[in-house]
């Protein structure tokens, strides 16, 4: 039996729950929510790395798709309602494939039953615009985790990629942080600053996760988790998940995606933008420069170190498929998963390890953050503090 | 048993399990197997308390969720001061369900309006769940029974002001996936002075594909008609009365009272003095009236308590109800006519939303349609 024979009999049994694909906001942007003309059941790779016989292909038990809406244009949370929207219908058009899922019993129910467990994200601050009764309402929803910030700050937490302000999490970000215990919504601290990922560490009194987050010892870029980090999962429970966007895990992609950006600026896109006009810019990029290339390779190197650092529990997958230009070879698309796993067998990684990576991990950090909440639902009423009372 | 209404109600109401049968062959029924509950001998007021206790009032207005956000502490069960609403009120006026108005201050737009929309669903399902002994949240009209039965009052979400849509059918869909069930339409681009526009008549149609009730009170007269004509499910106005007895521009003219009526729509009465009048004979003038022109089953009553208006001496809150029913019993309404205004109008259009929806959802697939492509 080869490696990959070995990584799909593995991924039968332990499908990968993912925590990160924004297949929503490619059907916005690329056929505004009209389910019919990208229909996921048949095979959409001319226009998304996801569909559903692809997710099949790949192993995938288990979806966290991303209601993520840019922080940089007004209206966010009416944008992350259109978001979680778009979610429902797709679970209610796939109803043989896709199992809505809240829990982690839900996660389990799913995978007993051979279909896709469906659970949202929200990704950025942004989305609850300073109201932690919106938050409810997107918890309500369906929402199980919130990446406290995007690539903006947000007023009570620091973004990675965006100048310091807060130095970490303000005492409304704490407040923020509780309520998502209380409520057993996941903390995401992918995309935050490390300022912020260490406050959200010590406000937590639940496992927290990081969506779709590399090392940053193995690729220095801002997007990744420093070690000291990484080093306290196993006492807080959670899991980082690890991503494959190129210009996040390979060095010498972080250089050229600098080059890009600028191009894409220059030639007034967003340097997200992902429609047809914005791809044709980036390609005739890409001719005159060639890219450097990721592979599955440079994904288990960032797992490696990961394991060492974090340990084998504390070890997740978030692909941020049709969240990113680029992919690496070998895991151009959602069917991919099969070939990481491959690479890790013949790093020498045991089955066990292996299913925790793919599945035990994720659904035992969803189901230790229903626990928590559980617990403190009894004791603690909801907050209705607002940012003016806590952050003056 | 402070915490229960005082009487315990058999459950003959049909309840949830009876999704197949339509709004119209429940009222239908209603009438038809009509036995009386007051002795006809007795005094009007005990008649009342008696009628009040088998069919309580399904009440289409309360302003409650914008004046709690900002109090900061309140007491709903032991009895709140400073407002009109509170636990030992609504059982004294026999209050068994309460629509819970979403509505905010003029001139909240876009994303505000939709954020203060989300904190409004989010402070009554709140408030529902910190009283568990006196109120239940509901979402259909089987719900609504089921709460009843329990002792407990129904707690409906909506209206909620058509700016909380953010002008996108996604969010409508949203906000009813977090329970909300009647939505006014006035206030926005496409339900205004103008009329309803294509857009807004697709509103309307996804609102009667996902159950969510129509409210026209204060839309104009354009918008009211087309509503009529486009929505499948029945109507309801939370907050008109008749203008042929008082000018006040949310009340309905004979005319379209009759439409209303034959749409099998329902007006409910709001117990202010600016719409109905200072006294509870004021009120009872206009449900005579509503009840001659548009109909027993169409007309229904709306404390529009706590929504900043003045009420009439004897219906200052919602205890005064009995008093009401008592001036209509000395006016001559039949008790089975005073159960329809009460509670069975209220109960048929909510069957008649969750019907609607359920034949709807066979037909159409959720709408894609955009204001933009619509409306220009």
């Amino acid at each position: 039996m080869t490696e990959l024979d070995e990584a799909r009999a593995l991924l039968a049994e332990f499908p990968v729950v993912d925590g990160h694909n924004d297949l929503p906001w490619a059907l916005r942007e690329q056929v505004r929510y009209d389910l019919g003309a990208r229909d996921i059941s048949v095979s959409q790779s001319a226009h998304l790395h996801t569909d559903i016989p692809r997710l099949r292909a790949g192993g995938v038990g288990a979806q966290y798709w991303s209601v993520y809406v840019r922080s940089d244009l007004p209206g966010a949370v009416t944008a992350t309602l259109e978001q979680i929207d778009c979610v429902r219908q797709l679970i209610e058009r796939h109803p043989a494939d896709l199992r809505a899922a809240l829990t982690a019993a839900d996660l389990e129910a799913a995978r007993a039953e051979g279909r896709i467990a469906s659970l949202m994200g929200a990704e950025g601050g942004h989305s609850i615009d300073n109201s932690l009764a919106t938050l409810r309402g997107l918890y309500e929803l369906g929402v199980r985790y919130l990446t406290l910030t995007h690539n903006d700050n947000v007023d009570w937490a620091d973004s990675a990629t965006d100048a310091p302000r807060v130095g970490g999490l303000s005492a409304f970000g704490r407040e923020v942080v509780g309520e998502m215990n209380r409520l057993g919504m996941l903390v995401d601290l992918s995309h935050v600053a490390a300022t912020t990922m260490r406050d959200a560490l010590d406000a937590s009194v639940a496992p927290v996760i990081f969506s779709h987050s590399s090392a940053r010892a193995v690729c220095d870029h801002p997007r990744n988790i420093p070690d000291d980090v990484l080093a306290r999962l196993s006492a807080n429970g959670g899991v980082a998940m690890v991503t494959f966007v190129p210009k996040f895990v390979l060095q010498a992609a972080v250089d050229w995606t600098v080059a890009a950006d600028e191009n894409m600026r220059a030639h007034g896109f967003h340097h997200l933008d992902t429609t047809a006009d914005a791809m044709k810019v980036h390609e005739a990029f890409q001719e005159s420069h060639p890219r450097p290339v990721a592979t599955a390779a440079t994904v288990a190197d960032h797992l490696d170190h990961m394991r060492e650092v974090a340990g084998v529990d504390h070890l997740g997958i978030g692909g941020d498929y049709d969240g990113t230009a680029f992919t690496p070879d070998g895991l151009d698309d959602v069917s991919g998963y099969p070939n990481l796993l491959a690479e890790l067998l013949r790093r020498g990684w045991s089955r066990s390890d292996l299913a925790k990576l793919t599945w035990q991990n994720s659904v035992r950090v969803l189901g230790a953050a229903e626990d928590v909440a559980r617990d403190l639902r009894a004791t603690r009423a909801p907050s209705n503090a607002t940012i003016e009372s806590l952050d003056g | 048993m402070a915490d229960l209404q005082d009487d315990l109600h058999a459950a003959d109401e049909v309840t949830e399990l009876d999704g197949l049968m339509s709004g119209e062959a429940v009222a239908v029924l209603g009438a038809d197997a009509y036995t009386l509950v007051s002795d006809p001998d007795s005094e009007p007021l005990e008649r009342a308390h008696a009628i009040l206790a088998a069919h309580p009032v399904a009440d289409g207005y309360t302003g409650l969720p914008w004046v709690l956000r900002h109090l900061p502490w309140y007491d709903l069960e032991l009895g709140e001061s400073s407002v009109d609403t509170d636990l030992p009120r609504l059982r004294d006026g026999h209050v068994g369900a309460l629509l819970w108005s979403l509505h905010l201050p003029e001139g909240l737009t876009g994303d505000r309006a939709v954020g203060a929309t989300l904190e409004q669903l989010d402070l009554v399902k709140s408030v529902a769940r910190a009283y568990p002994e006196g109120l239940r949240l509901a979402g259909t009209a089987g719900q609504v029974a089921d709460a009843r039965n329990h002792g407990r009052i129904a707690v409906l979400l909506g209206p909620a002001t058509a700016a909380a849509l953010g002008d996108s059918l996604g969010i409508l869909r949203s906000l009813h996936a977090l329970g909300l069930r009647a939505l006014t339409l006035s206030g926005a681009s496409w339900a205004s002075g103008a009329g309803l526009t294509r857009f807004g008549e697709e509103v309307v149609r996804e609102m009667n594909r996902l159950g969510v009730v129509a409210d026209v009170s204060g839309a104009s007269e354009d918008t009211v008609r087309r509503v009529f004509a486009v929505s499948k499910a029945p109507v309801l106005c939370t907050r008109s009365a008749a203008r042929a007895l008082r000018p006040h521009p949310a009340n309905l003219p004979d005319e379209l009272l009759a439409e209303l009526g034959a749409a099998k729509g329902l007006c409910m009465v709001p117990m202010t003095a600016e719409q109905t009048g200072p006294t509870v004979r004021d009120v009872a003038d206009h449900l005579d009236h509503v009840r001659a022109v548009a109909g027993p089953g169409s007309v229904g009553l709306s404390g529009t308590y706590d929504a900043g208006t003045a009420h009439p001496r004897e219906l200052r809150d919602p205890s005064g109800y009995p008093h009401l029913v008592a001036e209509l019993l000395r006016r001559g309404w039949p008790e089975s006519d005073i159960a329809l205004l009460t509670w069975g109008n209220v109960q048929r259009v909510l069957r008649g939303a969750d019907f609607t929806a359920r034949a709807a959802q066979l037909r159409r697939e959720p709408s894609t349609a955009r204001i933009s492509d619509l409306d220009g």
